[in-house]
């Protein structure tokens, strides 16, 4: 059995010489698995069934004492009450047929609730309501008689129980959403409404229309009736399968049930496999709505596996679910069906007759009903893809496959790289018209998103067939009514949510590329495509057909699929790009790069890389070192793709600085605004192991420090690149970016380690400066060459990184949480995706980031991330990790270089920080997902970048010309101020540009320095204008007078005794001594602290 | 000769030289003042090693600084004392401003850029003084060795015809990893019955214990719900 997590395997016990098992080493010996626990949770229990048996005797004896009513012309309603309409959109409303109400001649619990199948948490009680023979005519089966009465029936039932206090709410609803199928829902009184919902279905009495009326291929809506003209004019009338399968449903109630329970006896696998199967359905939304995979089909499915004996009776409830899961990932029902009929009937529909008429074909055992009828081929392909991913998943080792399958729920919005909203389904009808819909439409009794759903699937199928993996769309659901309001229209179902999947590689590309001019497709190829399809000639020689999307940018490159639907919409549809709400890159503004509209940096990343690339060589080539450079390795972010603003070349105005010839460089004018700020790209560089280095670390950082000296005169002299030696690295600026070399010895860390006990022997002992010296040195570069190798295959992992850190730093947690951190957080997401796919979407990424911070279980979890597949099993860490989890950081990632320290998280966040990060992501991912969700609000997805303020103490409000990273702020600011550089131009000879230079970085630090044990300082670092202070609340108790502890606080007398407390004007008149020219005010809301 | 403590909370300033001078013109309205010392924190008034570097090893104090005013008579501490009821004294004044704020992190940046020369030199010269060190030492080294000492003892180093184990930690565990080895191949496992009978007892303890382990986690687990799918 794959896919289990936890329980003890069954072991061999030894026996002892009488064959008797040791006391207490009985079977069974593994306590419960998770399955048998989430089967307890979710199946009924017996008391309920108890109550719920009693509440359906009460029911169906209410119902048999329903009074007659005198026989009415259809079309005459005036005999029912007014507090009740009628549960059906009578759009033609004439029609022929007389209805008189019956009370019905059997009543029947029909379904999954007598198979013992229905689970949590919509426990729904089917009830067949048969309505009586008399009550009907010849010709019923035409023109939506037998609907209409079938609705009136109702009506009138629900008048009479909604008079009965024995119910809390009687109610309409659509069957699977189908409008032409209304139903009764009654809930029980009180307390226990939540409990159960009775649907009472009517059907005709067995017998009541010959099967041969309603085959696939013939028509019972005629379209005269239907165009409410007087003469019919065309002799042959369209087949309507829809309709037909719609009445065969009714009239097979109860076949089904028997054919279900003669499968399920003997079988309790069949219980436990639907359960699980109707769970995995559940958490993948497939199973509610117009042609939803429901529970019922799953059924049929299971049965069907029994009888072709891909499932046998002995099965567990898990192999069920596994069968059943490998069967529809190998079996393409919409290419070939299936049947449940046992015998060939020779007059029966054959297979292709229904595969004419449907879209998904799965027949029920009387060889009439096509279970599948309306659900979309699109639809199947999900069901499909989701089995696939699955059966993968349960064959994978190292996931947890209950978690992942059963216990994650896959929205669209978090399952799907883009999504984007139909607005006004309205629009629908014209497609129906431009598509030329009407047979359609009829078929469907005048539902247009059914109607058309199918063509539209198909088109932008075809459409995006290279790029997109899966298109989906979300099921029509339309909610239930109270029964004296109007049934609802078919615009009611809302905006339709459609989901891409990309093909990594193809998603972006700019061109389509058609057939060859002279081949009789191109003709096919240009009415698809229309104007934007021309005639190119390629390199190759060949003339052919092409479409070719405008993309400057990477980012505008991930919306050509955006251009193509809406392209294709307007075209065949007569869809407006108004009515697409295309969700697919809103958040990518606040990653945008500088006021141009140009891109989301991954440009800017790309041409930092290659200038490091060039570095790196020329630093390879250096002629006149006395050691040769062994490796080059980057450590800065942006090195990976991941900094969040990728560093874009600047050249100094002179003016703007104080000129320091004789030094060659700038240093800031006070009176002027900040300089930019130029970040320095931090690059180590190995030297050759060798002899001549020293063994003592103070003579080692003085050799280094000449390295750094001599690598500055050798790069002037043989690449002419300006520089400025220090004493632990040099700058380098090269094509506009400077870079920090820094000089490494790999044996450096081993000196720094030793330690001589007083015995004379040798130790090695981490010291602080080592774990520094080996993080900067070690560590960093490898994590840094990990996750650059990660970009290459995944092309969105930087920018979703970016987007990540840029929500982190928004919230103010920047400080308190390394980027490394954040970045190992979103690599996961790329390593191990599962139940979901690789994101392809920084959008998708984000989002997921933010659930997997919202629920992850850090206090029992570590998480694994297994970089360049370095691990080949997990257990051993775990195991370590549950043994010694109350001495390890609150947040624990293990990578395979580093599975027992997680370095990057080992001192922060703390525990706090990592609560308050929690309950902002879930809010932030709720807020989120709720302005994604409804295409008609703002979609200011911005929201979840602002910070909530309510909760600090005092908030120091700076002055925005001292803020060096202004312009990076989640709001752009308005007016922004001359820097001193010019941007994207290099210069070779210039005096050195003012590096790493961020006043408020400056003033933080004093801040922190000054009063860490007073208060916590928080600060967006990208742009931020405020500066949040939360006092620490432990430190404002009064302190016993002491010398040492008098820092920041006054003397004052309590109960007479001598003790010391903060002393908070003075600390804040500090804040602006200390930020001098760079606060502007601080505000101290003293509502929130007293003293 | 008294000594008072002036409590005067410093933060780290640029020019420690201004800030002793401001205290002392400060504190002089009290009496005359000797001296004024800057210490990071309270304490007796340990003198500072003198830096021998101007790159290296440089300590930066951050945050609150304590000053130490030296009072030439023992009266003017009393006086001093009472300066606290006068309220705050200031040492930034029109006449002796302090840096903060911007001005401050532009001289320090200003301060940060190392004068090339000056660094050469003086690395150049601490290279130098460090070689001959160690040529000393070896030469030292290399005459005692093999020489006995007073109790005619001969010291074994890595150097010269015989060199002896290196003494490290890594190498010690080595040879005791080497050790326990030995002792396990000689060593019969199972070999008398009560062996026999101990290891299944072991063995059974064991799977015992992980059941019950794993009986506590499922049942937190059931505790925190993790079993309910939505």
């Amino acid at each position: 059995r794959e896919g289990r997590s936890s329980g003890t395997p069954d072991p061999k016990l030894p026996r002892n010489r009488l064959g008797k098992r040791p006391p207490g080493a009985g079977r069974p010996l593994s306590p419960s698995d998770p399955i048998e626990e989430l089967l307890k949770e979710v199946t009924l229990k017996e008391t309920k069934k108890k109550k719920i048996d009693a509440f359906l005797h009460e029911i169906s004896s209410l119902l048999s004492a329903i009074p007659e009513t005198p026989e009415t012309e259809l079309t005459d309603q005036a005999w029912l009450p007014k507090g009740v309409k009628v549960p059906f959109l009578q759009v033609p409303f004439n029609v022929k047929g007389r209805f008189r109400f019956v009370p019905p001649t059997e009543l029947k619990v029909v379904g999954s609730y007598l198979l013992g199948t229905c689970i949590k948490p919509e426990i729904n009680v089917d009830m067949a309501v048969t309505m009586p023979r008399e009550i009907f005519q010849d010709k019923d089966n035409l023109n939506q008689r037998y609907h209409r009465k079938r609705a009136l029936y109702l009506a009138h039932i629900a008048h009479h129980v909604s008079k009965k206090k024995l119910f809390g709410s009687v109610k309409f609803a659509y069957m699977n959403s189908n409008h032409l199928k209304p139903i009764l829902l009654l809930r029980p009184q009180g307390k226990d409404e939540k409990m159960v919902t009775v649907r009472l279905h009517a059907c005709p009495a067995p017998g009541l229309f010959k099967p041969i009326r309603f085959y696939p291929s013939k028509n019972n809506v005629r379209t005269a009736w239907f165009m409410e003209q007087s003469a019919p004019k065309e002799a042959t009338e369209p087949p309507t399968p829809h309709y037909n399968n719609s009445i065969l449903c009714d009239t097979v109630l109860l076949s089904h049930l028997q054919f279900l329970s003669s499968a399920a006896t003997d079988f309790p696998g069949m219980k436990d496999g639907l359960a699980l199967l109707k769970v995995w359905l559940n958490q993948r939304q497939l199973s509610k709505g117009l042609g939803s995979f429901s529970g019922f089909l799953a059924s049929m499915l299971v049965a069907y596996l029994l009888m072709k004996r891909k499932i046998v009776k002995m099965m567990s409830g898990y192999q069920v679910l596994r069968s059943t899961l490998q069967f529809l990932a190998t079996t393409d029902l919409s290419v070939t069906g299936i049947s449940l009929v046992k015998d060939t009937d020779a007059s029966l529909p054959v297979l292709d007759d229904f595969h004419q008429a449907f879209e998904v074909v799965f027949v029920d055992p009387s060889g009439l009903v096509n279970l599948c009828a309306d659900m979309t081929a699109s639809k199947y392909h999900q069901v499909q893809f989701e089995a696939k991913r699955s059966m993968e998943i349960l064959d994978d080792r190292m996931v947890d496959g209950f978690q992942v399958l059963l216990m994650t729920a896959k929205p669209m919005l978090r399952t799907f790289d883009h999504v984007f909203h139909l607005k006004h389904v309205s629009k629908l009808q014209g497609a129906c018209k431009k598509m030329q819909l009407l047979n359609e439409l009829m078929d469907r009794g005048g539902n247009y998103v059914a109607a058309a759903l199918p063509f539209i699937v198909s088109l932008l199928a075809r459409g995006l067939a290279r790029r997109a993996l899966l298109v989906a769309h979300s099921l029509p659901e339309i909610p239930e009514w109270p029964i004296d309001a109007e049934p609802p229209k078919h615009k009611d179902v809302g905006p339709l949510m459609f989901g891409l999947l990309f093909v990594p590689e193809f998603a972006a590309s700019l061109l389509e590329k058609g057939p060859q001019a002279d081949h009789p497709e191109a003709l096919d190829f240009r009415t698809f495509w229309g104007e934007k399809s021309e005639l190119r000639r390629f390199q190759d020689g060949s003339i052919c057909e092409a479409v070719v999307w405008e993309a400057d940018t990477v980012c505008q490159k991930r919306l050509i699929p955006e251009q193509i639907i809406k392209h294709l919409l307007k075209l065949h549809a007569d869809i407006p790009e108004s009515s697409v709400c295309y969700m697919g890159a809103l958040l990518e503004s606040v990653i945008r790069t500088g006021q141009e509209v140009s891109g989301t940096g991954e440009e800017a990343m790309v041409s930092v890389v290659c200038s490091y690339d060039d570095l790196s060589r020329k630093l390879w080539n250096l002629k006149g070192l006395p050691l040769t450079v062994t490796a080059v390795q980057g450590v800065h972010p942006a090195l990976r793709y991941t900094d969040v603003f990728p560093p874009i070349p600047m050249k100094p105005i002179y003016s703007s600085y104080n000129r320091i010839r004789t030094k060659h460089l700038l240093l800031p004018l006070e009176e002027k605004p900040c300089p930019a700020y130029i970040a320095p790209l931090k690059i180590v560089c190995h030297m050759e192991g060798s002899g001549q280095w020293p063994q003592d670390k103070e003579a080692i950082k003085r050799i280094k420090a000449a390295f750094h000296l001599q690598l500055a005169e050798l790069l002037q002299q043989q690449y002419q690149l300006v520089c400025r030696p220090a004493v632990t690295h040099t700058d380098v600026y090269k094509d506009g970016y400077v870079f920090r070399l820094q000089v490494a010895y790999h044996r450096e860390t081993l000196i720094l380690k030793e330690v001589v006990t007083p015995e004379g022997m040798l130790k090695y002992q981490d010291t602080e400066e080592s774990r520094q010296l080996e993080l900067e040195t070690l560590h960093l570069p490898y994590l840094t060459s990990s996750l650059h190798g990660l970009q290459q295959q995944h092309p969105v992992f930087g920018s979703t990184c970016r987007l990540a850190k840029r929500w982190v730093s928004a919230q103010l947690l920047s400080d308190n949480i390394s980027e490394e951190c954040v970045d190992l957080l979103v690599a996961f997401l790329f390593l191990h995706p599962a139940p979901f796919t690789p994101p392809s979407s920084p959008q998708v990424g984000f989002l997921r980031l933010l659930d997997l911070l919202a629920t992850f279980d850090w206090k029992n979890n570590p998480l694994i991330v297994n970089l360049n597949a370095g691990l080949t099993g997990e257990q051993a860490i775990k195991n370590r990790f549950v043994a010694a989890r109350s001495r390890l950081p609150v947040m624990f990632i293990a990578t395979p270089k580093d599975q027992w320290s997680s370095m990057w998280t080992q001192e922060q966040p703390s525990a706090q920080i990592l609560q308050r990060l929690l309950v902002l992501a879930s809010e932030s991912l709720r807020a989120v997902e709720e302005q994604l969700m409804d295409p008609f609000n703002s979609q200011d997805v911005k929201m979840v970048f602002r910070p909530p303020l309510e909760f600090y103490d005092v908030l120091i409000h700076l002055n925005p010309t001292q803020i060096p990273r202004h312009l990076e702020s989640v709001d752009r600011p308005q007016k922004s101020f001359s820097r001193g550089v010019l941007k994207n131009s290099t210069s070779v000879k210039i005096l050195f540009p003012v590096v790493d230079y961020d006043p408020v970085q400056c003033y933080l630090q004093e801040l922190r320095d000054a009063f860490s044990d007073l208060a916590l300082f928080f600060y967006d670092k990208h742009g931020g204008e405020v500066i949040a202070v939360l006092w620490k609340p432990l430190s404002f108790q009064p302190q016993p007078f002491k010398v040492s502890s008098m820092k920041g606080r006054m003397v004052t007398t309590l109960n007479s005794e001598l003790v010391c407390v903060p002393n908070v004007e003075a600390i804040l008149e500090d804040f602006e001594v200390l930020g001098e020219g760079l606060v502007k005010s601080v505000e101290a809301r003293t509502e929130k602290w007293t003293i | 000769m008294g000594r008072g403590i002036a409590l005067a909370f410093l933060y780290r300033l640029l020019s420690l030289l201004r800030v002793q001078d401001a205290l002392s013109e400060l504190f002089s309205r009290c009496g005359r003042v000797q001296s004024v010392d800057i210490c990071d924190k309270p304490g007796t008034g340990e003198k500072k090693e003198k830096l021998t570097s101007k790159f290296f090893n440089r300590k930066t104090v951050t945050g609150f600084q304590v000053a130490y005013v030296v009072f030439r008579k023992p009266a003017a501490v009393q006086a001093a004392k009472a300066l606290s009821r006068e309220g705050p004294l200031l040492i930034s004044t029109e006449s002796h401003p302090v840096k903060t704020g911007i001005s401050k992190w532009i001289a320090s940046y200003a301060a940060s850029v190392v004068d090339q020369e000056e660094l050469k030199a003086e690395v150049d010269a601490y290279m130098q003084d460090y070689d001959k060190k160690i040529a000393e030492e070896e030469a030292k080294a290399a005459k005692e060795e093999g020489v006995p000492d007073e109790e005619g003892w001969v010291k074994v180093t890595r150097k010269g015809r015989k060199p002896g184990l290196p003494r490290t930690e890594a190498a010690n565990l080595r040879v005791l990893e080497r050790e326990k080895q030995k002792k396990a191949r000689k060593e019969l496992l199972n070999f008398y019955a009560w062996q026999h009978r101990e290891t299944k007892r072991e063995h059974i303890a064991q799977l015992r214990k992980k059941f019950e382990e794993d009986k506590q986690r499922i049942a937190l687990m059931r505790a925190q719900r993790k079993f309910r799918p939505y």
